[in-house]
């Protein structure tokens, strides 16, 4: 007995849908049926994923497409070849072009265009006139290729209804299908799906009622069951398979063709790749570059890759024809045919990366190249793509967005009634991205009580629920660029941004059918390289692009290895920091590793420790064979990348390269259950049967699985590693220059302007506040002497729009203003604006007014011109109004720019300190391992990273620097509510030393923060009673 | 010389939700919304203790004081509870209003010597509101100003100055006691104008130039150099009777009795006015300061004591007068012109009005015992049904469009089948000793148990079959269970219902 069951829905038809499509397949493969049709509502965007699962099920997937034609009819589609599939694509594109997102609005009208070759299977309700009127419809509009489905609802009167919408259809001639409606894969997930109706009617399920799906049984049923269930129309049975013969379309055949950049696209990227090689190395092309070109260009022939470079290239070509900063990143850009095409600045035989490595030519899938633009300017990249391919032939990829433990605890407990605060209660036991979700123990803990009904089955459906698909949304900036018609080859539409488009297929989906896809990201670090580049040029007529910074300058190193990496790209994090002095990087593949190291993957896998002892040479390079001596060589036989994981897979797991892929996304995904349990034992089975100890097969599998959420690729790590340098150095050498250049990129990076400007200042760079007649809107530079200084813009005044600043500067031009009056009345912004301006301090510098003098002042003058007023202004008496303390006019800095150049707030407290025997930020670099000691600070960052076991990382400032403190746990909970209320904080503890890196791990902490307000009341900093010394 | 009370209740919107003996570990705080970021508008003791502000974020205040409970803030409630305040504390002085949103104002001038000083009022006050689990700061000063300025930032909770000597004390207070909108506030602070002494004497123009009329007029409120009088609440003009008790009501014969010689009092006063009550509203003020009301809707406009007094002593019961009555007030709040007039026999013939008849059937078998039937979106068939109010709208709920029985038999009562599993209806059935062959029968409709509510039903499934009889009778039998799985149920046969 063959049975297709025609109509399922997958999770896809978000929030209708509760079952994925690999497990609708998997039990339909147990169950003995021979076919799925997937039919989502207006959509194709779980196709993908439905025909990768049936393949390995070994199920056939009948392509479909649910539609709710607007008159009032429901109809299933499948298209028969590719001809009629083109024309469902379209056909859904014009429904989502004209429902908006989400939505896909379709007619008869619409139908009757896009008909041929396409089965259609009407859903009737009741067998009423409308039935029979649609049945007139269908069989009019998809004449010999009607159908109608009989399904049982399970509701009163079941019998009666299938013997009179069956009587209607042979009326009309129409044949009829069974189909059983599936929502969901097995019985026991109906209880899911009345949660995510909940959660897309946004109610409880106790005010649910007749929303919750009400035709009962929607789960796949065995091809016996169907039989004896419809013992009374076999031929509608049997007709299931007439669909499976008649619709042989396959998304195997959809051929994807790049788009055409030249008529012979290998010939053309030989040539440009010479004319580029030749420039990029005027005095000739080394031999080993000449080489390198030549197998790779070879590789690529072979391959049939030219097109997609020459597509990057030429994107590559039009932001340097703006004059856009950009980088390329990814497995393929790691080659000298891109370093010569100018896509990446990265020196192949320099990084000592082999392009062979990244393109597999066994795997056959498409090369990937991302690249990174300016933050600010890349929309216009985006814009010429789609303009210069063609917006039929250009979309952005989609992203899946999911449900995390978050999101899912959020939307099941309110579906089942808990309160807000119980859910953010227990959601603040998972941190952000976690996938993993609260469970009853961690319920308990909290003081809920685990037992209570509701909570527990909110607890259970939010674990189901993680991984549900919740909506599709763009992807930052992945294209698909076709060169026949894009809404051929699947549906399109519009994004929620103003003149962009999307399809409604991911990046893995893209990846399985062999799409071509190039990645144009934003990146603010290359924004604020372009700043820094540009005022390298224009102050010092240095003239540079990012692949002719110097390489390998042993002054950025000495630099880098003393982790003074604020502000610089990656490097900069505390974790990263805390690594730099003992990793020591001496070139530019330690920063590769450098990059790659502190990432969640290697720190969970427990990588770093092993690598770092191997590289200080304290224990032993060993490789547990010759094999994969090979791949691990390179990281002294440690995995860090995310392709070393892989093969390891490969080599010594005996993984096909395939089969590492699929292990790599099955940790990639979301629902980490079951299949991962299946690579486990494929795994270490694999190890072990190749002669490797069952230990380190079970630690390889640990460590594998660290990486496939958070593993670094090498090439990545590359691009990555290059912009790292490239700020260092520019940092290094050109230190008034980065500062400037961060500033005005700001906000971006983990420090704020006032770390900024205080590391440029250690730094002997003189910075000047910001002035009524001097700065511009960013920061720009002043000629001092022989050196730049940095003169802070209005763009540090906080509250002072760009359009009024620009008015300002506009009226400023050549003559500066005479006085705050002066200033109005010249730029005709309002006085509000010009308030701001004076709580800056800004008419200090030129005009040596004091702040609230300036304020007094500008108060006084009114928007709405009063002539009396203007008139008794000039001889209004005087008011007396109090000066502000030199610890007032800190923190009044502080409160209108976020810095101060004067002093910073502590110092006025150091006496105060002194007497109370609490140390220096300074001292506790100085004391010695095991100090103990006191410290008192500013708190610039609290931390808690998620790799971390709940310890939480406080950074403290003072005027003399940085103290770094380590508060584990139950130290935290103690003084929760002084961590989480102090601006000023004292904590005691004990002094760690490892080498340069020093923490302080701490016992207790006070709250301080009364002692600051009183600094707004002092005159002077405090000078130091007496040191203390620590070491 | 006035004499000018403002009490200050810092805490008004979570006390006047939870009184004070609730619990002192129970952590509460009300959450609003400030733009887009969700914040802590008022906090009980206990999370105070823990650190949370108002103003604070909510997210921040859920790390400090783990266990929260939070509430919406309804600052709507907060000013008509504020209004009811006021109208309670009349109770001093005739003039007495909310000072929205956060305090009283009571106007004293001559009425303190009824209550033995002005230190005794204040002691009374303060007392009273403290035992109600309020929080309150009180100042009594010549100007309103100054009183309230004083209430919210004098050292002591309790802070009376002497008549004529308010001025100098308010010279060390912050600018922030002068009520002024946070814009004033901020540009004060910048000039380092700080305390209402640098404001005192300064030059007056310079400061209205620069901060508007607002600041002097604050200022010379302060300082009592303009009038600025309290617009006393007071109830609307309407007929009522009241009585106080100053040993407090508990027993029913007793508030009968008081109820009684309240109706004739109005009764008597609406006599002198040719007025009819519509509607008698009676207010039993309880001694914990809630106020119980009961609204008596008439059909026409009476002044008949005796029936009226029946029809609200009918109603008496509805009243839990807690630890007694303090006070009783009876308010005819809709009243009518009454003219005694003969019934015309000519009138048209109106939609018949069922309100009287369901007031009078009400008010004889309770009103719990009348009611009739609304649909529930529910399947499962016991939970299809509630009762509502007679006249309360079905809610735009539909009756669902399948038959559904006549009757349900609750529970529902076992019988013994033949039948064939698992997609038939039984051949035959024995219910209650006789058996019935089933001549026709239509199903199954397979209802799921409502995982939600128990964990019995998580899995739950009901076969239901309509099924007649060879007589023509109709029955509603159902199966536990889907007839294959036993998860789903035991698989035995019930009858629930019966068809007309």
């Amino acid at each position: 007995m063959n049975y297709a069951e025609l109509q399922v829905t997958t999770h896809f038809s978000f929030l209708r849908g509760a079952s994925a499509p690999e497990e609708l397949f998997e039990e339909a493969a147990r169950l003995g049926i021979s076919a799925l049709g997937i039919v989502d509502h207006g959509s194709l965007a779980g196709i993908v994923q439905a025909h990768v699962a049936a393949k390995a099920h070994g199920v056939r997937l009948v392509v479909g497409a649910r539609v709710d034609v607007a008159e009032g009819a429901v109809l299933l589609l499948y298209p028969t070849d590719r001809a009629a599939y083109a024309r469902l694509c379209r056909l859904l594109s014009v429904g989502k072009a004209r429902g908006g997102k989400g939505q896909c609005v379709l007619g008869w009208a619409d139908m009757a265009t896009h008909a041929e070759g396409m089965l259609a299977v009407l859903v009737p309700d009741e067998a009423d006139d409308a039935c029979r009127h649609n049945l007139e419809q269908i069989a009019a509009f998809f004449p010999g290729r009607a159908y109608l489905a009989l399904t049982l609802r399970r509701r009163p009167g079941d019998a009666l209804r299938l013997h009179r919408i069956s009587t209607s259809a042979v009326e009309a001639g129409v044949p009829t299908i069974v189909t059983n409606d599936v929502l969901f894969h097995a019985s026991e997930r109906r209880i899911l799906q009345d949660v995510v109706t909940c959660i897309r009617e946004g109610c409880t399920i106790d005010e649910a009622g007749f929303r919750r799906e009400r035709h009962a049984d929607r789960y796949l049923k065995p091809p016996m069951e169907m039989r004896r269930l419809f013992a009374r129309y076999p031929e509608a049975l049997a007709r299931t398979q007439e669909i499976l013969e008649r619709c042989r379309f396959s998304l195997d055949e959809l051929c994807y063709q790049y788009p055409e950049e030249s008529p012979n696209p290998q010939q053309r990227l030989e040539e440009l790749t010479w004319e580029g090689a030749a420039a990029r190395f005027p005095d000739g092309v080394p031999a080993d570059v000449t080489a390198m070109l030549r197998h790779e260009l070879g590789l690529i022939g072979r391959m049939g890759y030219a097109a997609y470079f020459l597509t990057v290239h030429s994107i590559v070509r039009y932001a340097r024809s703006q004059g856009i900063l950009c980088q390329g990143r990814g497995s393929a850009a790691n080659s000298a045919v891109c370093y010569v095409l100018g896509i990446t600045a990265i020196d192949p035989v320099r990084s000592n990366l082999l392009f062979e490595r990244f393109i597999s030519e066994e795997r056959r899938e498409p090369p990937d190249i991302d690249v990174d633009f300016e933050h600010e300017r890349r929309e216009t990249v985006l814009q010429w793509v789609f303009d210069h391919y063609g917006r039929d032939r250009a979309a952005l990829c989609a992203v899946v967005t999911r449900y995390r433990a978050r999101g899912a605890l959020r939307d099941a407990g309110k579906a089942l009634g808990l309160t807000e605060d119980v859910v953010a209660a227990l959601n603040s036991q998972v941190s952000h991205w976690s996938r993993t979700a609260v469970d009853e123990a961690q319920a308990a803990e909290l003081g809920f009580n685990a037992g209570d009904r509701r909570l527990r089955l909110a607890l259970e459906l939010a674990r189901q629920l993680i991984g549900t698909p919740r909506h599709l949304s763009q992807h930052p900036g992945g294209f698909v660029l076709t060169r026949d018609r894009l809404d051929e080859l699947v549906p399109i539409e519009p994004a929620a941004m103003e003149n962009r488009q999307v399809i409604e297929w991911d990046k893995d989906d893209i990846n399985a059918l062999g799409f071509m896809k190039v990645d144009c990201l934003a990146l603010g670090m290359l924004s604020c390289l372009k700043r820094s580049l540009d005022m390298l040029a224009e102050s010092k007529g240095l003239r540079l692009g990012l692949a002719d910074i110097p390489t390998e300058d042993q002054a950025t190193y000495e630099m880098i290895r003393h982790a003074d990496t604020i502000g610089v790209f990656q490097i900069e994090s505390r974790a990263q920091m805390s690594m730099l002095p003992r990793l020591k990087p001496k070139t530019f593949y330690d920063l590769v590793i450098e990059v790659a190291i502190v990432r969640p993957g290697p720190i969970q896998g427990d990588m770093v420790h092993p690598y770092l002892r191997r590289r200080e040479g304290k224990e032993k390079v060993e490789y547990p064979s010759p094999a994969l001596e090979k791949v691990l060589k390179k990281t002294l036989g440690v995995p860090l990348f995310q392709e070393q994981a892989m093969q390891v897979a490969m080599v010594a797991g005996g993984f096909s390269a395939n089969e590492a892929d699929a292990l790599r996304r099955a940790m990639a995904t979301f629902k980490n259950t079951g299949t991962i349990g299946n690579f486990r034992d494929k795994l270490v089975g694999g190890m072990i049967a190749n002669g490797y100890a069952q230990e380190f097969a079970e630690r390889t599998f640990a460590q594998l699985e660290g990486f496939g959420s958070y593993g670094f690729p090498e090439s990545h790590a590359a691009s990555f590693a290059l912009l790292a340098y490239a700020s260092s150095w520019l940092k290094c050498h050109h230190p008034e220059i980065f500062c400037a250049a961060l500033l005005n990129s700001q906000p971006m990076g983990f420090y704020a302007p006032a770390q900024i400007v205080r590391d440029a200042r250690d730094h002997g760079v003189e910075v000047r506040p910001v002035c009524l007649n001097a700065s511009r809107w960013d920061c720009t530079l002043e000629k001092a002497g022989e050196r730049f200084a940095v003169r802070l813009g209005l763009r540090m005044v906080k509250g002072l729009a760009n359009a009024h600043a620009a008015a300002l500067l506009a009226a400023r031009g050549e003559t500066p203003f005479s006085s705050p009056e002066n200033a109005w009345r010249r730029a005709g912004m309002p006085v509000e604006a010009l308030l701001h301006l004076a709580e800056a301090d800004a008419f200090g510098p030129s005009l040596g007014l004091q702040r609230r003098q300036a304020l007094w002042a500008l108060r006084g003058l009114n928007d709405v011109p009063l002539p009396l007023f203007a008139q008794a202004q000039t001889n209004e008496p005087g008011m007396p109004l109090p000066p502000l303390s030199a610890g007032g006019e800190v923190l009044a800095d502080y409160a209108s720019a976020g810095l101060s150049l004067r002093a910073h707030p502590v110092s006025f407290l150091r006496g105060k300190l002194c007497r109370e025997g609490i140390a220096s930020c300074g001292d506790v670099h100085r004391a010695k391992d095991g100090a103990f000691l006191e410290v008192a600070g500013l708190i610039l960052v609290r931390q808690r990273p998620g790799s971390a076991e709940g310890v939480l990382f406080v950074t403290l400032e003072d005027e003399t620097g940085i103290a770094n403190l380590v508060v584990w746990p139950d130290v935290f909970e103690a003084h929760r509510r002084t961590i989480i209320t102090s601006r000023l904080l004292a904590a005691r503890g004990r002094v760690q030393r490892e080498g340069e890196v020093v923490h302080l791990v701490v016992r207790t902490l006070r709250d301080l923060s009364v002692a600051l307000d009183a600094v707004g009341e002092m005159d002077a900093p405090e000078l130091r009673v007496h040191s203390r010394d620590f070491r | 010389m006035s004499r000018v009370i403002s009490v200050f209740l810092p805490d008004w919107p979570i006390e006047r939700l939870a009184p004070g003996d609730a619990g002192p570990d129970q952590k509460l705080v009300l959450a609003g919304h400030d733009g887009r970021r969700r914040i802590v508008t008022a906090v009980n003791a206990a999370v105070r203790r823990a650190g949370v502000q108002p103003g604070m974020a909510m997210a921040q205040a859920q790390i400090l004081a783990p266990g929260l409970a939070v509430r919406p803030a309804d600052p709507a409630g907060d000013e008509e509870g504020l209004a009811k305040l006021a109208l309670w504390a009349l109770r001093y002085t005739p003039l007495a209003a909310p000072d929205q949103p956060d305090g009283l104002v009571l106007d004293v001038t001559g009425a303190a010597h009824l209550w033995g000083g002005e230190e005794a009022l204040v002691a009374d006050l303060c007392t009273r509101l403290a035992r109600r689990g309020i929080t309150a700061r009180a100042a009594l000063a010549d100007n309103r100003g100054a009183a309230h300025a004083l209430a919210r930032f004098a050292a002591n909770p309790t802070w009376l100055t002497r008549p004529g000597n308010s001025g100098p004390v308010l010279l060390s207070l912050p600018v922030a006691a002068l009520r002024l909108p946070q814009k004033i506030m901020d540009g004060l602070h910048k000039l380092g104008l700080r305390r209402i002494g640098d404001l005192a004497d300064a030059p007056r123009a310079p400061l209205t130039r620069r901060f508007g009329p607002e600041l002097q007029l604050r200022l010379d409120q302060a300082f009592g150099r303009v009038a600025e009088p309290v617009a006393a609440v007071a109830p609307p003009n309407v007929p009522e009777a009241a009585r106080d008790f100053p040993e407090p009501l508990t027993a029913p014969e007793a508030l009968a009795n008081h109820t009684g010689q309240l109706v004739e009092a109005l009764c008597a006063t609406l006599a002198t006015q040719a007025a009819g009550a519509r509607r008698l509203d009676l207010f039993f003020h309880r001694v914990d300061h809630a106020v119980l009301a009961l609204r008596l809707g008439l059909a026409a406009p009476r002044q008949d004591a005796p029936r009226l007094a029946r029809l609200l002593r009918e109603r008496l019961e509805e009243i839990d007068p807690g630890f007694g009555i303090e006070r009783l007030v009876l308010r005819a709040s809709w009243t009518e012109p009454f003219t005694l007039h003969q019934t015309a026999a000519l009138e048209q013939h109106a939609a018949p009005d069922l309100a009287p008849l369901i007031d009078t059937l009400a008010s004889r078998v309770g009103a719990h015992n009348l009611y009739r039937m609304a649909p529930v979106e529910s399947d499962v068939p016991e939970r299809s049904l509630r009762r509502i109010p007679p006249l309360a709208p079905l809610a735009g709920k539909a009756w669902p469009s399948w038959p559904r029985p006549a009757r349900l038999l609750s529970p529902p009562e076992p019988i013994a089948t033949m039948a064939l599993l698992p997609d038939h209806p039984p051949i035959s059935f024995i219910w209650r000793g006789v058996r019935r062959r089933v001549a026709r029968a239509d199903g199954p409709e397979r209802i799921f148990g409502e995982w939600w509510k128990r964990d019995a039903e998580l899995f739950a499934v009901r076969d239901y079959f309509q099924v007649e009889d060879e007589t023509g009778a109709r029955f509603w039998i159902f199966r536990a269970g889907d007839g294959e799985n036993t998860a789903t149920g035991s698989q035995a046969w019930f009858l629930h219902g019966f068809f007309a």
